[in-house]
């Protein structure tokens, strides 16, 4: 990782380590704001990572609904107004017709 | 820094400039501390009326709880005793999964708290600007209304004795530490209150438990010392502002807490009693009409799963009702099999 990406993950840790505990549980999304930034720097890198966490802040609103939310794989579309689930098949047709 | 916070500095001083008109219109001296005080207090109103439509989504957003509380007891029961972080994660999963898919979430989310830090750094540098207009060698300048006319009369203008740009460190006067303390101890006092309401009210057994919830508790005490290290850094006026909040954040979640508290919580429990006490007292006027009877159903219906919650330990059922998201598209089988040789 960069150096600027050690420094952005050494901010959010310390993050959830001392602030986070204090204002309770808040995040509406399953890897919550902090660790889908941290994953995301780990992922992309620190700028895109930036760039993926600020845009999940701005989803973490009282107007979203929240749920599963992943960082996006390499390669596949990073900005989507929809949630990014893994564990939600994109495509429903069965593994083995009958 | 300065460039991104300016339009924030502006907006702060701008509204603390109408609240000083309207405290001086009621009749209150404009240049006594009182009112500068007061016009802070008035900006945490501002802030915090601004931010009530979030608040309110928020809250309907969390009404549904109820509703799918048997469902998320559900996953509960099955994941009772697993500590492991894989299970852990998992159970957050399905519970985030079935928030979403009711459209109901307890939690507040992230961007409110976000919007409000930088709220509070604007204010703390336009109070630090009032210090630097009044050292002679680097005069500030105005910021939208507040003029330096008005700046100079608001670097003047003392509370108790003290200016509202005094820090417990820097100020001159003995007032001005006095009353640094004192609101020190204030802020202190709030925040820790406030905290503790939260956490200790508010949070489901699961929470209360665990690495994370200790933390919180050893945190929670440490809290008071930090601030007692920060806060002589503070200008009163900050000082005033940062606890005002707190007093305002304190009623707003005793009002969530009490109509709407956390499935699981010691503040649920006592929800559900009063909600139970209502309902026979209703019963007991002779008004049992239906939808109480409903009620009361339903609440008999949430106590039988509960004790037979120990019952679905069996795995390999448990592992099959894990899959039901998937069974909607076994049932269309027949209706793609019909279309996929054509």
């Amino acid at each position: 990782m960069s150096i600027a990406g050690k420094a952005l993950t050494g901010a959010i840790r310390g993050y959830q380590l001392t602030i986070s505990p204090l204002t309770g549980p808040r995040c509406k999304y399953h890897p919550t704001c902090s660790h889908f930034a941290i994953e995301a720097i780990q992922v992309h890198g620190a700028f895109v990572g930036t760039g993926l966490a600020g845009w999940r802040l701005l989803r973490c609103n009282p107007w979203s609904n929240g749920g599963v939310d992943d960082v996006p794989a390499k390669g596949e579309r990073l900005f989507r107004i929809t949630r990014n689930n893994a564990a939600m098949l994109p495509d429903p047709t069965p593994a083995r017709p009958i | 820094m300065d460039t991104l916070l300016f339009p924030l500095e502006w907006v702060v001083a701008n509204v603390m400039v109408i609240w000083h008109w309207i405290w001086s219109a009621i009749g209150l001296d404009p240049a006594a501390g009182i009112t500068w005080a007061l016009s802070i207090v008035g900006l945490v109103i501002t802030i915090r009326a601004a931010l009530i439509p979030l608040f309110v989504k928020q809250i309907n957003a969390s009404r549904a709880m109820q509703v799918i509380a048997p469902d998320l007891k559900k996953i509960q029961d099955k994941y009772k005793g697993k500590k492991d972080q894989a299970s852990r994660e998992a159970m957050s999963r399905e519970t985030m999964e079935l928030y979403s898919k009711h459209k109901t979430n307890p939690f507040a989310s992230c961007l409110p708290m976000l919007i409000q830090a930088p709220i509070f750094f604007a204010l703390f540098r336009v109070l630090n600007g009032l210090e630097g207009n009044a050292t002679p060698g680097a005069p500030t300048q105005g910021i939208g209304m507040l003029s330096d006319t008005l700046m100079e009369q608001a670097q003047s203008a003392t509370l108790f004795g003290a200016q509202l740009s005094e820090t417990f460190l820097r100020g001159a006067s003995v007032e001005g530490k006095i009353l640094s303390a004192v609101l020190i101890v204030a802020m202190v006092a709030t925040t820790f209150l406030t905290q503790h309401q939260l956490t200790r009210r508010n949070l489901p057994a699961s929470a209360l438990e665990g690495p994370m919830a200790q933390q919180q508790k050893i945190l929670m005490y440490v809290l008071p010392f930090i601030f007692v290290i920060s806060g002589p850094n503070f200008p009163v006026g900050v000082l005033i502002y940062w606890t005002t909040t707190n007093v305002w954040t304190f009623g707003q979640q005793w009002y969530v807490i009490r109509n709407n508290p956390t499935p699981g919580s010691d503040a649920y429990r006592a929800y559900q009693e009063r909600m139970a006490a209502k309902a026979a007292k209703k019963a007991a006027h002779g008004g049992t009409d239906a939808s109480t009877a409903v009620i009361e159903a339903e609440a008999v219906d949430e106590s039988g799963p509960k004790r037979s919650g120990q019952r679905q330990q069996p795995k390999r059922k448990n592992r099959g009702g894990a899959k039901p998201q998937q069974l909607p598209a076994a049932d269309d089988l027949p209706a793609s099999d019909d279309k996929d040789p054509s």
